[in-house]
């Protein structure tokens, strides 16, 4: 060990024990990609990857371009420009963020079908019966269609952030240069915020790979199609473990990538003196432009979706059991607070390691527990209960010195969840927390030091209030993530515990997506609540 | 010895040269100090050294008889008893002018506390700003909440990092003074790091001129540069690249 | 620091632990009123079936018996990976599935006991129940065509091979191969008819696609509706669900479609089970013996029937009003288990032959 690490014992030893604690379960698949091919494998590999993996790679290409296309183009618009509803539309565009996107892809099929309210509009009271074939969005397109719509959000508010704080002088600069918007755009707002575009859609990629939802709905198959169909169809779990560690081996590739594409410019800011953008106040035509273009992306992504979803619950009103809706409500809040929570405190810890110890390793071994996020749930939730079983069977001695009469404790209680939760979602909480220390730099704390605070006070009483934007979304983005989740919370809650998720995913897989539409309106609500509070608490926050 | 450094050697990693390169140095209580050279010389490691931010390779280093780093030990640098003034200031921007200050002092009451920061507000004529945020403050200003925030502890050494490099040229000059006059007054022993020789010529008891992380010469700033450019009418103010011609 | 945070984690796992339990004190303390047999009070079922009349009917057993049952839902492979491993910890008593085939992979693990009644016995026919007493159905769904009623006639109907002719080209919806449905019913021709007939057939049905499959078994139907094509396989059960709809316009779909019971002049209609058994070193075995009685008398049996339009498996129960009026119909004859024992195969012929 380096002579450096002498001085920060005690996040280091915190944080290698989380990143342990992390990339535990995950072990258990990377070796299953050194177990032996069963006799299934030469089938899938004949009849399944090379057309799947081609789907996949298809959906992540264009969901990565569209959703850069649109949320830059929001991002650049709400931080450069006033317009009517500017401040409106500036959290509320993060809202589609709020709406699952298999819920979305049921929603949006449920409008545009046969008995859905625009056939149905145009047959009886038009008279029209057009072309069914237009209405058809259960293909290639049609999910990309629905993953841009709904994971956008995440390349529009990690770049906004950017845009507001950090562009100023370099595009007051190039506008006495004489340069017009457009070429501001792409020859200084793009490549400066390459790095926030690529942290937003890395995101958006790894959703894409992992989701099951959409492409199972639509008929689509992709990569996790086929982890599905060796696991369940096959029955070969160890073959579908494999394929998933295949896949975690495409998600380091990426990662790769993108570590080349940002080379060695990772900026870093070393004072605090970041000016805000100063608006520019849009008139006439172009101010209509700019409103009608968020208006129009507001409406199709979140608008339309939530008033189908109200229809629904009016229509479905009396027929579902209402009774229980405060329960499944609470507990989705209480268990989407809590793994939130904790997985910015650890984020913190191992932040903070990792830029106050100055080595490549203290660097790199956080980005590794990335790997939860990029594998399918319920590949990860398998991964979980292998460990925690296990982690029962070894604390038998002590659940029986407390009398308890179970063998396992750990493994059926909230806490397995919880710690699912953490192991996969850790990433998007650890990449804002990352974002933050980046920002406040290390001069404030070595004043701290200085004026004689030690590593802890140091961090609760300037590192932690000084990071308030950055913990805040970082919260609030684990928060509607978990509050949307559904393997892991399936497979992993104690008995009898439903959260609002699981009641909207149990009546859409039946074919029920009327009767899902009150607890899918239900997780809306409270993420959009939670992202109101955000935009609030950030507006407060002293810049 | 007030002051005593010996051998002093560091390396950044990645690096095959010394930053730091055999480094040994004393000073005496009171004595203000200025380390004088280009950027790239070592003058700012070896200012984070002394203040326990970077941790040596070699060297042993003692301050009023207490060993700050040897071989076997080294102190945090929140034991060290060393106050520094950061070249942008590092105000917490999320604290009043008084909290930044009242953020240093040691376990006292709160009305000894409230005492200490309205002295040293005065001393650096600041009264009146105490729940100002740092973001209201002129960079003057700024500067001075930094010198007060430092003092505040009383350290028994007081490090300056490019002290002036934020500030308009007007405002040096009129600073300049009116630190050295501060240092005197609290009779702080302080070392601060320049690459303007007026700044050293204008501020230091003693100048110590480094190259490469090597001791070029250490003398009196009129030994050193010879009379203060600023003290002759006429003469037009240089820094240290131009002098030694960069 | 690090103590702080080792306590803090340390406080976190206990509470988290406390919720978890808690679930379970609570039920201990009402069934102790209830039924004052404290040991004998509860019974865990995992479950993929979830509808919300499954729930009813667990709170109706629970007044009946004074029984807690505690319950997780969630896909059936999923569950049988969970009780696996778990091992002879589990707190699992009752595997509910929708399909025959998670229930025979179950049993091959050797995750089921044996279990048997003269209740069960009376009220399931042998056929539905697996022959070591392993599994027992519930309830029963069978796979049936509709079309469209201008469009075809039912005199032109008469099996699933049927629709592999050329007259049917462009004109037959199904769903996608991942549905557990379509691999039952090739699992069974595979069964029936020997793996190559069975594959021929997937071919034929895969050449007369109207479209790429693609939604659940509704689109189907509003695909024909649609006039993207004319026929549908679908399940019985989500097609009563579309006649009793909320929403008015899939309603107005499903009255135009046609329902019919292929292969009654041969091998019998396609029909699957939903059903259960019981976990082997089940703590609550008696208790999830009590249950599986409850859910096949008759009164569940009913329940099963009219809100959610499957066929009961108890004699003693009708169908209800929309099932009796599709007539009584010739079923399948075969064993069920070979639905789940062909399953592996039926997807790979899916793979081959390129059904979706």
């Amino acid at each position: 060990m380096n002579k450096h690490l002498a001085n920060v014992n005690g996040w280091t030893i915190g944080a290698v024990l989380i990143i342990i604690l992390l990339f535990l379960p995950n072990v258990s698949i990377v070796t299953g990609v050194f177990s032996p091919a069963s006799e299934n494998w030469t089938h899938i590999k004949e009849f399944m990857l090379l057309n799947y993996i081609k789907s996949s790679l298809t959906l992540v290409f264009f969901t990565a371009l569209f959703t850069i296309a649109i949320g830059l183009s929001l991002a650049w618009l709400i931080a450069q420009y006033d317009f009517p509803l500017r401040n409106f539309m500036k959290w509320a565009l993060i809202l589609p963020l709020s709406i699952p996107p298999f819920i979305g892809a049921y929603t949006y099929h449920g409008i545009i079908n046969y008995t859905g309210v625009i056939q149905k509009t145009l047959r009886n009271h038009f008279d029209v019966t057009p072309n069914p074939a237009y209405f058809d969005i259960m293909n290639v397109p049609g999910a990309i269609f629905i993953y841009t719509l709904f994971l956008y959000p995440y390349v529009y508010m990690i770049t906004r952030i950017f845009l507001s704080h950090q562009s100023a002088s370099l595009i007051e600069s190039a506008r006495t240069l004489g340069k017009g918007p457009l070429e501001i755009f792409f020859r200084v707002v793009i490549p400066i915020s390459r790095v926030s575009i690529i942290g937003g859609a890395s995101l958006v990629v790894l959703e894409v790979l992992n989701d099951y939802g959409v492409v199972k709905y639509f008929g689509i198959q992709t990569f996790s199609t086929a982890i599905f169909q060796t696991w369940f169809g096959l029955g070969d779990l160890d073959a579908a473990i494999k394929l998933a560690a295949s896949l975690m081996g495409i998600v380091i590739f990426i990662l790769v990538i993108e570590r080349l594409l940002r080379g060695g410019k990772q900026f870093s800011y070393s004072t605090t003196k970041v000016r805000p953008l100063p608006l520019v106040r849009l008139k006439g035509r172009k101010a209509v432009f700019a409103t009608l273009y968020t208006l129009v992306i507001f409406s199709v992504a979140f608008l339309i979706p939530i008033l189908q979803l109200i229809d629904w619950v009016i229509l479905t009103f009396g027929k579902v059991p209402m009774h229980d809706v405060l329960f499944y409500t609470k507990n989705s809040v209480i268990v989407a607070g809590l793994g939130a929570f904790l997985i910015i405190v650890f984020s913190l810890v191992v932040g903070n390691f990792s830029r106050v110890v100055n080595h490549k390793f203290a660097k790199i071994l956080p980005k590794l527990t990335v790997l939860g996020y990029s594998i399918p749930g319920v590949v990860v939730a398998v991964a979980v209960i292998t460990t925690f079983i296990a982690l029962d069977r070894f604390l038998a001695p002590v659940y029986q010195y407390f009398g308890m009469d179970s063998e396992l404790v750990l493994s059926v209680s909230l806490f397995m969840l919880i710690s699912a939760y953490v192991i996969r979602f850790f990433a998007i909480g650890y990449n804002s927390i990352e974002s933050g220390f980046d920002k406040i730099g290390t001069d404030f704390r070595d004043a701290s030091r200085m004026l004689g605070a030690n590593s802890l006070r140091t961090f609760f009483k300037i590192d932690v209030p000084m990071m308030k934007g950055a913990i805040i979304s970082g919260f609030i983005l684990v928060f509607v993530d978990i509050l949307k989740e559904i393997p892991l919370t399936l497979i992993l809650r104690p008995f009898n515990y439903d959260t609002l998720a699981t009641k909207a995913f149990q009546y859409a897989s039946d074919e029920k997506i009327m009767e899902a539409s009150q607890a899918s309106l239900l997780i809306v609500g409270v993420s959009t609540i939670a992202i109101f509070v955000f935009h609030k608490l950030l507006r407060e926050e002293p810049k | 010895m007030f002051m005593d450094i010996k051998n002093l050697q560091f390396t950044y990693p990645k690096s095959t040269l010394n930053t730091v390169d055999n480094f040994s140095f004393t000073v005496e209580k009171g004595e203000v100090i200025s380390i004088l050279g280009r950027s790239g010389s070592g003058k700012s490691t070896l200012l984070r050294l002394i203040a326990g931010l970077e941790m040596p390779a070699g060297g042993a280093f003692s301050l009023n008889g207490k060993k700050m780093f040897c071989d076997k030990t080294f102190l945090q640098p929140e034991k060290r008893g060393i106050g520094m003034v950061f070249q942008d200031y590092a105000l917490f921007p999320h604290m009043s002018v008084e909290e930044n200050i009242l953020f240093g002092l040691p376990k006292m009451s709160r009305k000894d506390k409230k005492k200490r920061a309205q002295e040293v507000l005065e001393l650096v004529e600041l009264i009146g700003f105490e729940k100002r945020y740092p973001h209201q403050l002129s960079g003057g200003q700024q500067q001075r909440v930094a010198l007060a925030r430092a003092l505040a502890p009383e350290p028994e050494l007081l490090l300056l990092d490019e002290p002036f490099s934020n500030l308009d040229t007007d405002l040096q000059v009129k600073i300049r003074g009116d630190l050295r006059r501060i240092l005197k007054k609290a009779k702080t022993t302080a070392i601060f790091v320049t690459h303007n020789q007026n700044d050293a010529h204008a501020l230091a008891d003693r100048i110590v001129k480094i190259k490469d992380g090597k001791i070029e010469k250490i003398g009196r700033p009129c030994d050193l540069l010879g009379v203060s450019p600023t003290e002759i009418p006429g003469m037009v103010e240089i820094t240290y690249e131009e002098l030694i011609g960069v | 620091m690090k103590k702080s945070l080792i306590l803090l984690v340390v406080a976190l796992m206990l509470v988290l632990a406390a919720c978890g339990s808690t679930t379970k004190k609570e039920s201990g303390a009402d069934k102790d009123a209830v039924a004052k047999k404290p040991e004998k009070s509860e019974v865990n079922l995992y479950t993929s079936r979830h509808y919300d009349v499954d729930n009813e009917l667990y709170k109706k057993f629970e007044q009946e018996t004074g029984i807690k049952v505690n319950v997780i839902k969630d896909e059936a492979d999923v569950l049988i990976e969970r009780i696996k491993r778990e091992g002879t910890a589990t707190k699992a008593d009752l595997l509910l599935t929708a399909d025959v085939g998670r229930l025979y992979r179950a049993k091959e693990e050797g995750l089921l006991q044996t279990v048997s009644s003269d209740i069960l016995s009376k009220q399931i026919p042998e056929k539905l129940r697996d022959v070591d007493d392993m599994w027992v159905g519930l309830t029963k769904r069978a796979r049936i065509l509709v079309y469209n009623k201008d469009k075809v006639k039912p005199e032109e109907l008469s099996t699933y091979e049927a629709l592999t002719e050329d007259q049917w080209k462009n004109r037959v919806l199904v769903r996608s191969s991942e549905s557990v449905y379509n691999q039952s019913l090739l699992a069974s021709f595979i069964e029936i008819n020997g793996e190559e007939k069975a594959k021929e057939w997937a071919q034929g049905i895969v050449n007369n696609f109207a479209q790429n499959p693609e939604g659940g078994d509704r689109d189907q139907a509003k695909a024909i509706a649609a006039g993207i094509g004319d026929i549908a396989i679908m399940n019985s059960y989500y097609f009563g669900q579309m006649l009793n709809s909320q929403e008015p316009e899939e309603v107005k779909v499903a009255e135009n479609l046609g329902v019919f019971f292929p292969n009654q002049e041969t091998t019998g209609t396609h029909v699957n089970i939903s059903g259960a058994g019981v976990i082997k070193g089940s703590k609550n075995a008696d208790n999830a013996l009590k249950l599986l009685e409850f859910l096949t008398g008759e009164e569940a049996q009913g329940e099963f029937a009219s809100a959610n339009y499957e066929f009961p498996v108890n004699h003693n129960v009708a169908p209800s009003e929309l099932l009796k009026s599709w007539g009584e119909f010739k079923e399948q004859d075969i064993p069920l288990s070979t639905l789940g024992e062909n399953n592996a195969k039926a997807i790979m012929i899916f793979n081959e032959v390129g059904w979706k």
